[in-house]
Order: structure tokens, then C-alpha cells, then sequence
């Protein structure tokens, strides 16, 4: 008991005692719940959700938000599909997918950092100008057909590890080393906090944004990648559901709207609670629009026991003061 | 030590708040569920809480409480591929007997249906074809080429003319089905009524009411001498009903749509919506439930049988079609109750 007390419970830890509290709960009620079938099925759903999260929660952590990014990934992908499917290698196709990533990233970073116009209002502009070029590519239809061998990456699994999985668990870790290991990162948080105190102590906190428009690009990229080879396909709204969940996940792995926090483990957990919520709920048979009512109450209880801890901490520490 | 109390006091209250949402929906399942053994057939709709697809629900409901069948009727929130397949990834944990899914994106099912398929699961489309390859049946509500030519000649009857301008109006522009139907459409026109004119490309409405209000009034804005719309989707032409009522248009411009009767009934009596077209959705989920049933035992359903309570249906190899469209008026949108 007393090394219980002891114990600091952070936005994270609050996150660990949620998520197997779920899980265990989900082991008792949820019919197949624990059956390696559902579980390898959670494991290839969640690194989509969990990618596109960590570039948001990156945008988040300057006080920023993206909208594009689901759209910038539909974008990506219709471009790697419209490669694949006019012959061109993998490879190539995804290398060509990256540089529109870049693009855009670069479009997003440049309205936000040199013209200064506020993140919602540049990425809310480019999510329509996405989503307006890919339909104008593929007049609303899909694209599909891609070589068998491009189906790997989204479908198959190694030493029953899903790749998708690997690919999370990759990005995940080095999105951890750039905001916790380098400069840059450190600027990030900075600029989060408070930009007009980074500007004068020297940061070109210009060029920080931009990173961060570019690195949420990459993240849609690589979801783009994995979903385009998950579902054989690639049309406007592939993964238009994610944009208010990844915010969703964000908001809920502990990462401050108005800037300043935010950590790559809490975003894993926060990702890892969607998916058992929902596969749960489905598999007990609740109606997916109940659903969204339970998970809109998670996050908010969350957020509420989040405000409530620093609420309190707060008063502690003046009290030992 | 006060100060910890509120995080685990916290996190107990979300998790016992949890525990009674999922205890209530283990109820109603479990009152729904009649048998363990029996046939377990999902039926999953593009999106739920439209109205379309859930009067299609009722008839799902419907046919599992006659049939004796287990029916589970769930689908995504948005009409997004990416949580359709999350869906059914979900009912094969689920080990389900018959899927019988009306796909967003027909193609990027393909993976997952054949993952199913893999598991024993027989596969069905309904509403819109998936991978013919991978379904075992197919139930249609109509045939699409009857379906679109129909609509050009209910236009042309209502603007009582064979020339003039025309603009078209659509739910989604990556709407497999839809676009079906506007190619039809469109070839009927340029086949039968050569002196119509198509303005513009097609109009994308995001499956929104409002959106197609909004798009259908700069429509008419921008072409003041337009004399026809055709609207696809189960609510654009409720939107684009709404602009013309809006512009008091209701004589000049012509609207047909695809909609159901109650909702387009206000449309339809002060002539902004001239006719809804449409079948019986309650119909097609019943026959979806009967075909997956059919399906699950080994049976076939051959072509002009009677199925009870929906009637004689068309069977063209593994097509099942509901049969031919109803048409709604001002004078028949009350006898409908979906």
C-alpha cells in the first residue's frame, strides 16, 4: 500500500491502469475476446490509427492541428497506387510518395511558419485542396490492383508479429529519439510552450515548424503505405474516419492542445485503448453508433481525471512551498 | 496522498461507467439471440443512421425474428473503407456462418473477404457488388441498367419536353452504384433524347443534405436556364428539393431522385421533387437474411420463386434482383412507412 501511494501517476500511468482495466474487462465479457484470431486482428489495425496519431500529436505538441493529414495520406496513396498500377517498381512508387509527402508537408509548414496564418485555418485550406486533387485524379473511383508482392507489407507477418506492427513499433521509436534525443526536438517542445521566448533566445523556430509539417507528412505517408496494402486499394475517403480519431488518440495519450506536452508512449497507449474499446464493443454486440458514445465518454473522462491530477498536483506543490 | 486518491477514484468511475454500458448491451443481445447452434448471419450496411439503411435494418430485423435466424446488423459510422473492414475483421473474430456486406469501396474489401472466406464464412453482397470473385451471392435491389434508364425517362416526363438543360447531383463521386446509374442515365439521354444537354460534370453532395442544398442553390445561381436535375443518393435530392422550394423554382425545374417516400413527401406535394424513385429497402434487407439463409443450408433460390413476404424475384446466375424500382408521388408517398 505504501509503495502504491508512492508511486507518481502520471498522464501515462493513468493511461497503463485504463487500458489493462479494459482489457481485462474485455477478457471476461467480450465473446473471443482473447482468442489469437481477434488479437493478431487487433494488432493489424492499430498501427493505421497509431501512425497518423504520432504526426498529429507532433503538429499538436507547437499548439498546432492537422486537418490535412487524412487527406494528405488518401492523396499519397492514390499517387503510390496510380504508380504501382501503371508498372512502375515498388520501390520507385514509394519513393514518389514520399516526395508528395514532402510537398505537402512543405505547403502546410510554409502557410504556418513564414505566413503565419493559424494551423487550423492552412490545414483545414489544404485538406480540401487534397481532397479536391484526388478526386480530380481519380474521378471518384478507386484504384486497385497492385502487384501481389506490394500486399505484403499491410497483410502478412513475421514470426506472427504483423508488419504493419514492426512498422508502428519502427516509426514509434524513432519518433521518440527526434523529440526526446535531438535538438530539434527539444525546440519543438519549446516552441510549444511558448514561441515567442524560443524566437528570441536564438531558435529559428521558423524552420522547427516546418520539421513538424514534414514529419505529420511522413506519418501520413507511411499510413498511406500500410493502408493502400492492407485494403488493395486506394480512393478519397480511404482513412477519412481517422481524422477525428487521431485527434481522438492524441488529445487522450496526453498531448496539451494548447501546446507544450506530449509523449510517444502515451499516444501508443492512448491508440491501444481505441482498438480494444472498439473491437470489444463489437465483439459483444454493441451498435457501432453506442460505440462512438462510449469512446466520446473515455475521452472525456480521461481528460477530465487529467485536468483534475494537475489540478490537485498544483495545489500540492504550493502547499510544500 | 490526497492528491492520488482522485486519479484511481477516477479511473475506477470510467471503468464501472463502462461496465454498465456493455451490461445493457449484453442484454438486449442476449433476448435477441434465440439459439446457440443456429445460423449467425451479419449483415454489414455501407454506414449506419441513415435513414435508408436503417429501414433496411428493420427488414433484416424482421426477416431473422420469421426465418429463425440470428441476425447481427452492424456497420461503420462514416462511410469510410478502412472502418468497414475493421468491421468485418471484427465479425470473423466474431465466427459468424453467412457476411453479407453492401461495400464502400468494393475493391478494398477483396483482402479481407477472402480472409473470411479462408475461415469458412460464406460471403454475400447486398445493396452494391463487391469482388465478384469472392462473393458466393449477390442480392441486387435492381437491375442497374433498367434502373438508370428509368430515371432519364421519369426526367423527361417530368419536364414534358424532350430538350433542355440538365445538371446531375450525386451522393459520393466514388459511389460505385451511383456512378452506375449516372452512366445509365446518361446513355439513355444521349440514346432516346438527343436534344437534352448535360451541364457541367457531376455535382459531389458527401452523402449531406445540407451540401446538396448548398451546391444545388449555386446551381441554380449560376444557370438560370437549367430545366432538370437528377439527384442519386437517398438525400441529395432532398437538399436539392430544398433549394429549388427555397427559389420557389418548383415549376421551371424538374427534380428526380433517388429517396425514400417519407422523407421526400413534403418535397414531392408541393412539387419541388417531382418523383422519388426508389425499391422497398425493408424488402431488400428481408431478402438479403432469406438469401444468406438459403445460402447457409445449401439451398438455391431459383429464378421467379415466391419468397414469403416479398414476392416473385429475378435470379440471373449469382444475382438475385428484388425486382423492378417503385416510383413515389405526391399522390402514393403516405402509404409507405420507411
Amino acid at each position: 500500500m505504501l509503495k502504491l501511494s508512492n508511486l507518481k501517476l502520471s498522464k501515462e500511468w493513468i493511461l497503463v491502469v485504463v487500458l489493462a482495466v479494459l482489457f481485462i474487462f474485455m477478457s471476461i465479457f467480450a465473446p473471443g475476446f482473447t482468442d489469437s484470431y481477434n488479437l493478431t486482428n487487433m494488432l493489424f489495425q492499430i498501427p493505421e490509427l497509431g501512425i497518423l496519431s504520432l504526426g498529429m500529436m507532433a503538429v499538436i505538441i507547437t499548439a498546432g492541428i492537422d486537418l490535412s493529414i487524412t487527406y494528405l495520406a488518401a492523396l499519397i496513396g492514390v499517387i503510390i497506387a496510380t504508380c504501382l498500377t501503371s508498372g512502375m517498381p515498388i520501390g520507385l512508387s514509394i519513393i514518389i510518395g514520399v516526395i508528395t509527402a514532402l510537398a505537402g508537408g512543405l505547403i502546410n509548414g510554409f502557410f504556418v511558419a513564414y505566413i503565419g496564418v493559424s494551423p487550423i485555418l492552412v490545414t483545414l485550406g489544404t485538406m480540401t485542396f487534397f481532397k479536391g486533387v484526388v478526386t480530380l485524379i481519380t474521378k471518384g473511383n478507386s484504384i486497385s490492383g497492385f502487384p501481389e508482392v506490394y500486399g505484403a507489407i499491410g497483410n502478412n507477418a513475421i514470426l506472427g508479429i504483423p508488419l504493419p506492427l514492426i512498422l508502428f513499433g519502427a516509426v514509434a521509436l524513432i519518433a521518440w529519439y527526434l523529440l526526446n534525443k535531438t535538438v530539434w526536438g527539444r525546440n519543438v517542445y519549446m516552441t510549444g510552450n511558448n514561441p515567442i521566448a524560443t524566437m528570441f533566445s536564438g531558435i529559428n523556430t521558423k524552420r522547427v515548424l516546418i520539421y513538424v509539417y514534414l514529419f505529420s507528412a511522413l506519418m501520413a505517408a507511411v499510413a498511406a503505405i500500410i493502408m493502400t496494402s492492407r485494403y488493395n486499394s486506394a480512393k478519397v475517403d480511404l482513412g477519412s474516419s481517422y481524422l477525428m480519431q487521431s485527434l481522438a488518440v492524441a488529445v487522450l495519450g496526453g498531448a496539451n492542445i494548447s501546446g507544450g506536452y506530449g509523449k510517444v508512449i502515451g499516444i501508443v497507449l492512448a491508440t491501444a485503448i481505441f482498438q480494444v474499446l472498439s473491437s470489444g464493443l463489437n465483439l459483444i454486440g454493441i451498435s457501432s453508433m453506442i460505440i462512438n458514445i462510449l469512446i466520446g465518454v473515455v475521452l472525456l473522462s480521461v481528460l477530465m481525471i487529467n485536468f483534475f491530477s494537475s489540478k490537485w498536483e498544483s495545489v500540492g506543490k504550493q502547499k510544500t512551498i | 496522498m490526497r492528491k492520488k486518491i482522485v486519479p484511481i477514484l477516477g479511473t475506477a468511475l470510467l471503468s464501472l461507467g463502462l461496465l454498465a454500458g456493455c451490461g445493457a448491451g449484453k442484454d438486449k443481445e442476449a433476448t435477441a439471440t434465440n439459439s446457440e447452434d443456429g445460423i449467425k448471419i451479419a449483415v454489414v450496411p455501407k454506414l449506419v443512421g441513415i435513414p435508408y439503411f436503417n429501414a433496411s435494418e428493420e427488414g433484416v430485423k424482421k426477416a431473422g425474428k420469421d426465418l429463425g435466424v440470428d441476425v447481427i446488423y452492424t456497420g461503420p459510422t462514416q462511410a469510410d473503407a478502412a472502418q468497414q473492414v475493421k468491421v468485418i475483421e471484427d465479425l470473423i473474430a466474431k465466427k459468424v456462418d453467412v457476411i453479407a456486406v453492401a461495400p464502400n469501396d468494393p475493391a478494398a474489401l477483396t483482402p479481407v473477404l477472402k480472409k473470411a472466406k479462408a475461415q469458412g464464412i460464406k460471403i454475400l453482397d447486398w445493396d452494391t457488388k463487391a469482388d465478384e470473385s469472392v462473393v458466393d451471392l449477390s442480392v441486387q435491389q435492381i437491375d442497374n441498367e433498367e434502373y438508370g434508364r428509368h430515371m432519364a425517362d421519369l426526367l423527361v416526363k417530368a419536364m414534358g419536353k424532350e430538350k433542355g438543360n440538365v445538371a446531375v447531383v450525386t451522393g459520393g463521386l466514388s459511389a460505385n452504384n451511383l456512378n452506375t446509374w449516372i452512366d445509365w442515365s446518361m446513355k439513355q439521354i444521349k440514346d432516346k433524347y438527343p436534344n437534352i444537354k448535360i451541364i457541367g460534370e457531376k455535382i459531389g453532395t458527401d452523402e449531406k443534405q445540407q451540401v446538396a442544398y448548398q451546391k444545388t442553390l449555386d446551381l441554380l445561381k449560376a444557370n438560370p436556364d437549367l430545366d432538370g436535375i437528377l439527384a442519386y443518393s437517398t438525400v441529395a435530392p432532398l437538399g436539392s428539393a430544398q433549394a429549388i422550394q427555397e427559389k420557389k423554382l418548383q415549376d421551371k425545374v424538374s427534380l428526380i431522385g433517388v429517396a425514400l417516400p417519407t422523407d421526400s413527401k413534403p418535397f414531392l406535394e408541393d412539387g419541388s421533387l417531382d418523383t422519388a424513385t426508389l425499391w422497398n429497402p425493408i424488402n431488400l434487407g428481408y431478402l438479403t437474411v432469406a438469401a444468406a439463409k438459403a445460402l447457409a443450408e445449401g439451398k438455391t433460390i431459383k429464378d421467379g420463386q415466391d419468397i414469403p413476404n416479398i414476392g416473385k424475384v429475378e435470379v440471373d446466375g449469382k444475382t438475385i434482383i428484388l425486382g423492378p424500382p417503385s416510383d413515389f408521388t405526391k399522390e402514393n408517398a403516405g402509404d409507405f412507412n420507411f
